[in-house]
């Protein structure tokens, strides 16, 4: 007895709808078909409802007949060959609404095509059906109309978070406005597109109009050194170059281009989302960017600088377009290395050295810029006479040794000091070497968690806050017992055979500052 | 092309084409006329050289060791008697009957390289005191084609002050070497120190308190830039001193003089002849071959017991008698290494002459070509590729 395995029709919808969330995704299913269909005209309007968004798409292409209305509402009989939508997948998208209509002209004939309450039948297990109506029209008629009452985005995608500013940058980013093919061929059509949004979920432009084309900011090789930053608005395009990669098992061809330039010209490019995760290396399909490849770029290279739009035909999207399906197949591997090596070219050009340098050195005289500011209230401070307390390590070492003739019992010379260590410095005391940790304040120590071991002397500005200072020695330090005693300028540390140690408080030597000396400019 | 240049080396009656790849050859190892002066692996290597009958009489080999460097240091390193070394440097290499078959350039290093590491040139085993003049003779006793100074090479941990130092006895030596070579025959080549620019040019600065600029751009014939051994694994650093040592050379009025680049390994030379470097020596070919490792290319090594003789067309290769060898079946366990020796430097050989022939062409994508399918494959050295075809050979993006 043979068995054929069962193909559950209705789940496969479901599951296939289920995949699209953001009513973005309508839009880019729909200019793609549309691009498909030759229109050179193409306009959607979404408007906000209850339930979710009403979407209308409007194009002026080939239209489709009979067979192709199937395939539109059909799974998995693509008609289409050499086209951008994946089996076919990308309209079952529509199903995931309460009705969808399609009027389409094809050769003198309007179909129009009904499907009602598709997600409700589906969500039921009822294949949903729909009603063709077919009447003659005049051949000046052209063109698909398609209107989607009440498509159910996900969560977190409620049609009135869109605006025109988002949807111009996802249009650029995602879809096949920004397609990078007219870099390569010379037939790729151009295309009108306009998209509308009802006034209730964006009222501050008419409408967006953009191109089927991603252009990069125009070139300037130089540095602009009327500026703060002169590499600021540097820009240099790098390609369209072809390149062949071989595999095991075949060759494939990369259409590589791309742009590095700085901030100002970045800005110029439309982004989507998170400025900074739209830069570097994107990998696409159809010449639509899928997803980043930023390890391409070696790390010593910022990939923020580098805008590389990486086409291959070979590789393979998941349904909603979103991920690279074969990214452990050979032709993956072989595009990734093809793209490292082309990126290193890049990066090794003197032309993007140089940009690197002069935004270095932009950055440096930055930052002197912003010393000089806080020397000026440095110097402000030591005139007004408050710069006694310490505020780092060497600044205690230095007002010990400022101090230590005049005030200071006994002299105490720091022979060695490394800040990093734990026994911050090395000091002679009457002719003997002892081991000291250098503090602005004695809590410091604790607050650092460094031990007491191989520790003879704190030297700090002050004790700092008594209580935390208690509170080590009513619940122990590190483990052991430690009792503080701040009269006499002592600790003892550990359970048994205490370690003892010398605390040099200096503020209590020193009579509050009065400006000795007032620094002449 | 680009930086990269082609042409003819000539030096007495001999003629060399350039760039090319001088194999170091140990000419003295210690042994007698009988074993070619040698033992092991440096035996059978004189023996290709020479076509001997050990190896099957065969003189396709002569033409690998068109030029050869060798150095004073090899009498050192072997413990020989006073007798011995008498005997080597009683008559010139080339008019010693042995070697009566070979006729390549002998590019005849001073052994400065064992100032390193606190090395001397130890001349105790035969009783004899090294210094520049006596380097000086045993050069011309053995009858090098290409001498160099006494040299005191530096290290990257040198401080500045120990280079200033090691640039004047240099210069001390430069001043006697000059004197005493002035009636030489062949090629003399001053020897040049240097990680950088400025390290360079205080090194010129140095030893023109001795010998003068002009003197030094009249008496030599070209410069061997050293020092370079300690980081020949760090591809950028060796590049950042090539680039640097043909600054310094162009302002210093030497830039017309041939440029040798000593003891360096050979897969960086594609880089270093796109840079503008005209001969380099290595013994790459040696050293791989003692540890086993047979050359596929420039770029790419295997254990000889797993290389497959058939892929290669070399006359190593070709022949039976030396496979058999290769497998180990030799009179001597050490004679197995000597035909991988070979084979190596014929592979190495072969791929100057490529890289030479595409220089020739005036193409500069040709050898841009040839850098991207070999230098640039190996994943640390692609940047280094990338920046001398931006560098030197008119770049990706111009
Ligand atoms: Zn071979």
């Amino acid at each position: 007895m043979k068995k054929a395995p069962k193909v559950n029709e209705v789940n496969e919808f479901l599951e296939i709808a289920s995949d699209f969330e953001d009513p973005l995704e309508v839009i880019r299913e729909s200019l793609s078909n549309s691009y498909d269909a030759n229109a050179s005209n193409i306009e959607i309007e979404i408007k906000s409802r209850e339930m979710g968004s009403d979407i209308i798409i409007d194009d002026d292409g080939d239209g489709m007949d009979l067979r192709d209305l199937e395939s539109f509402f059909d799974l998995g009989n693509s008609r289409k060959t050499d086209s951008i939508g994946y089996k076919g997948h990308g309209t079952k998208i529509f199903y995931k609404s309460d009705e969808i209509v399609v009027n389409t002209v094809h050769d003198g004939t309007n179909l129009r095509a009904v499907m009602s309450d598709p997600w409700k039948k589906l969500n039921n297990r009822v294949l949903p059906e729909y009603e063709v109506t077919e009447t003659p029209v005049s051949n000046l008629h052209k063109g698909t109309r398609i209107r989607i009452h009440n498509f159910r985005s996900g969560q977190g995608f409620d049609p009135e978070s869109l605006t025109y500013n988002k949807i111009e940058h996802y249009l650029k980013w995602k879809t096949i406005a920004g397609s990078t093919a007219h870099m390569f061929e010379d037939d790729q059509h151009e295309m009108d597109i306009t998209v509308r949004l009802g006034d209730e979920i964006d009222d501050s432009y008419p409408e967006v109009e953009t191109k089927n084309r991603l252009e990069f900011p125009n070139e300037q090789l130089e540095p602009d050194y009327s500026s703060d930053f002169p590499a600021e608005r540097m820009c240099k395009h790098y390609g369209p170059t072809e390149v062949e990669a071989d595999y095991d098992g075949g060759t494939t061809t990369l259409h590589i281009t791309g742009m590095v330039g700085g901030k100002a010209a970045r800005n110029e490019l439309p982004t989507y989302g998170k400025h900074s995760a739209q830069f570097g290396v994107w990998l696409a399909k159809d010449h639509i960017k899928v997803e980043r490849l930023n390890e391409a770029i070696s790390h010593d290279n910022e990939f923020l600088h580098f805008f590389f739009v990486v086409n291959c035909q070979d590789i393979e999207l998941s349904a909603n377009r979103e991920t690279i399906r074969n990214k452990s197949s050979p032709v993956f591997q072989a595009l990734k290395e093809a793209t490292e090596f082309h990126l290193s070219k890049v990066a090794q050009d003197p032309w993007f050295k140089e940009y690197l340098e002069i935004r270095r050195e932009a950055e440096i005289k930055r930052r002197a810029r912003n010393r000089r500011a806080s020397l000026k209230l440095r110097r402000e401070r030591v005139e007004s006479g408050d710069s006694g307390e310490p505020s780092n390590r060497t600044e205690v070492l230095l007002t010990l040794a400022r101090e230590n003739e005049n005030t200071l019992p006994g002299q105490i010379s720091v022979e060695d000091y490394e800040p990093d260590s734990d026994v911050h410095a090395i000091a002679r005391q009457n002719g003997k070497l002892r081991n000291a940790a250098v503090h602005c304040s004695l809590t410091n120590h604790f607050n650092e968690e460094l031990t007491f071991e191989e520790v003879d002397l704190i030297i700090c500005w002050d004790h700092g806050d008594p209580v935390v200072l208690r509170e080590y020695e009513r619940q122990g330090y590190l483990g052991e017992d430690i009792e503080i005693d701040l009269e006499e300028n002592g600790l003892l540390y550990g359970d048994e055979n205490p370690t003892y140690v010398e605390i040099l408080p200096l503020s209590h030597h020193i009579e509050p500052m009065s400006p000795r000396a007032v620094a002449d400019d | 092309m680009g930086d990269a240049r082609a042409g003819k080396l000539t030096i007495g009656d001999s003629v060399i084409e350039t760039p090319n790849l001088f194999p170091v050859v140990n000419f003295y190892g210690g042994g007698t006329e009988n074993s070619v002066y040698g033992g092991g692996i440096h035996r059978t290597v004189k023996e290709f050289m020479i076509g001997a009958d050990r190896i099957g009489g065969d003189d396709a080999y002569a033409k690998f060791f068109d030029a050869v460097m060798t150095s004073v240091s090899s009498l050192t390193d072997y413990n020989v008697s006073k007798e011995r070394y008498a005997d080597y440097v009683y008559e010139p290499i080339k008019e010693r009957e042995v070697f009566s078959p070979f006729n390549g350039v002998i590019f005849l290093d001073s052994g400065g390289f064992k100032f390193l590491n606190n090395e001397s040139l130890d001349g105790s085993d035969f009783q004899e005191d090294i210094d520049q003049a006596k380097v000086f003779e045993i050069q011309k006793r053995m009858g090098g084609d290409i001498i160099v100074n006494l040299d005191h090479p530096i290290t990257p941990s040198d401080t500045h002050e120990e280079r200033l130092e090691k640039a004047r006895k240099t210069g001390k030596n430069i001043e006697i070497f000059l004197d005493l070579s002035d009636e030489y025959t062949g090629a003399r080549y001053l020897t040049l120190h240097g990680y950088n620019y400025s390290m360079m040019d205080a090194f010129l600065t140095e030893i023109t308190d001795y010998v003068s600029a002009e003197k030094l751009r009249s008496s030599f014939d070209g410069i061997a830039l050293g020092s370079l051994v300690p980081m020949k694994d760090n591809r950028s650093a060796l590049i950042d001193a090539v680039i640097d040592c043909h600054e310094v050379l162009h302002d210093w009025g030497f830039d017309k003089l041939p440029l040798h680049v000593l003891g360096i390994s050979s897969r960086a030379v594609p880089l270093l002849v796109a840079l503008g470097v005209d001969t380099f020596d290595s013994s790459t070919y040696l050293q791989n071959a003692i540890n086993g490792g047979y050359f596929l290319s420039l770029m790419e090594t295997v254990n000889v017991n797993e290389a497959n003789f058939d892929e290669c067309d070399c006359p190593v290769c070709s022949s039976q008698h030396m496979r058999r060898w290769m497998r180990g079946n030799a009179p001597y366990k050490k004679d197995m290494l000597g035909p991988v020796a070979m084979h190596n430097l014929i592979i190495q050989k072969r791929e100057i002459e490529e890289v030479r022939q595409r220089v020739k062409s005036g193409d500069s994508s040709s050898l841009v070509e040839y850098i991207e399918g070999t230098v640039a494959q190996d994943k640390p050295t692609r940047e280094s590729a990338h920046r001398v075809v931006n560098h030197s050979l008119g770049g990706y993006f111009q």
